[in-house]
């Protein structure tokens, strides 16, 4: 290549060099931008996970706790015992089961439930001050289950509900969830009560 | 040295921010490149749909890739081969059919009518080549790759390169100069390619 066409082709270089930028045609960065931005559910999703996966770890928490710790007649000194409570640990996990499963199997199914359904209710409005405040995470994950329990009583509210009992039993399993999530909290309230007393706890063997 | 229209500074503390997902760093970014980005596809593909399009796909795949990012290149250098890999990409699509070529066209080396016309008749000759030509001419002279670089990128021979631009040159050249005899042949060759 001679020093003249090198010449020639800085000379050129220089020329396209000087020509002007282009734009493009309408708002590209809205295009773009509508696809980075995260979408609205991922968020959601991302608060409702730990939220779960929380509470799971709490219940086999909570079950350990009581299978192993809990008295075969244990009463709770100071509150007002439920039926729930009053139960031996390991027969409230067979009562549970069974109120469930004997509501599946006879005629009584919606009675038993709707049974079920009050006594856990109760349970649970006579401990909330001994149950709280609850810790960050039981605190969101119970209102991850009081938000599920009160979309079921919206379908119960609903005339000609068909799946009338389906819907009772979701209810009676949220609920034990929700005591579950409260009993752990409730226990180490009444322990630590106790041992600031002096004298053992009842919970503890 | 050529001086590339990427050839722009960016804060590492921005790429930082764009790398942590943060929309605002980005959008900074694109402001930044958006018309370099533009005007390589432009200039590359000749049709300003196509290099909306580039634009689109390689800032998404900028962003998308941020995080391989690994700083061993200026930033801008990184972008700019993404835009150019989008750019060729859709090149190779189209399979351009070149004019067959005359060496008489190459003509007096000496004489340069791309200082002598304005921007707009220059942009104007520019547009009438075919699409390789002109990115290849593109490439070497205001992207400053050389040969070598520039046949590689497009799977080429480096004799490949250097043809297209002595082509791309003389064509210009015609299309520029009106005492040239053949520049109204030219033209047609050119838009018709």
């Amino acid at each position: 290549m001679s020093d003249e066409y090198s010449r020639s082709e800085l000379t050129l270089g220089a020329a396209l060099r000087a020509l002007p930028t282009a734009s493009p045609n309408g708002d590209v960065w809205s295009e773009l931008a509508a696809k980075l931005a995260p979408p609205v559910h991922a968020r959601r999703v991302s608060f409702a996970m730990p939220a779960a996966i929380a509470a799971c770890a709490l219940l086999a928490v909570t079950f350990v706790l009581m299978r192993y710790h809990a008295p075969s007649t244990a009463t709770v000194a100071g509150t007002s015992p439920s039926s729930v409570l009053n139960a031996t640990t390991e027969t409230q996990n067979v009562n549970v089961a069974n109120a469930t499963n004997v509501a599946n199997d006879t005629n009584g199914n919606l009675a038993a439930l709707q049974a079920r359904s009050r006594e856990l209710e109760q349970w649970l409005h006579e401990t909330a001050d001994a149950a709280t405040p609850l810790p960050g995470n039981d605190l969101a994950a119970a209102g991850e289950i009081e938000s599920l329990i009160g979309i079921v009583d919206v379908e119960l509210a609903a005339p000609k509900q068909r799946d009338e009992e389906k819907l009772w039993q979701r209810r009676v399993h949220l609920l034990e969830d929700l005591t579950a999530l409260r009993y752990s909290n409730y226990r180490l309230a009444e322990s630590s009560t106790a041992a600031n007393a002096g004298h053992p706890s009842t919970w503890i063997n | 040295m050529t001086s590339s229209f990427f050839d722009l500074e960016v804060p590492q503390s921005l790429i930082e921010r764009a790398r942590a997902g943060e929309l605002r760093a980005f959008e900074q970014i694109y402001r930044r490149f958006e018309r370099p980005m533009y005007t390589l596809a432009l200039r590359m593909l000749g049709d300003p749909e196509a290099a909306r399009d580039t634009l689109h796909d390689a800032m998404l795949k900028a962003f998308q890739r941020i995080g391989q990012y690994r700083g061993d290149a200026p930033f801008w250098a990184w972008l700019r081969q993404i835009a150019l890999n989008e750019a060729l990409m859709r090149l190779r699509n189209r399979r351009d059919v070149e004019a067959d070529f005359d060496p008489d066209l190459i003509g007096d080396e000496t004489s340069a009518p791309w200082t002598q016309a304005d921007g707009a008749t220059l942009d104007r000759a520019l547009s009438n080549l075919p699409a390789t030509t002109r990115s290849v001419i593109w490439l070497y002279h205001v992207e400053g790759y050389s040969h070598p670089e520039i046949a590689e990128m497009m799977g080429k021979t480096i004799s490949f390169s250097k043809s297209q631009l002595a082509r791309g040159t003389a064509r210009l050249r015609a299309l520029l100069d009106p005492t040239v005899e053949s520049v109204s042949c030219l033209m047609n060759t050119a838009v018709l390619s």
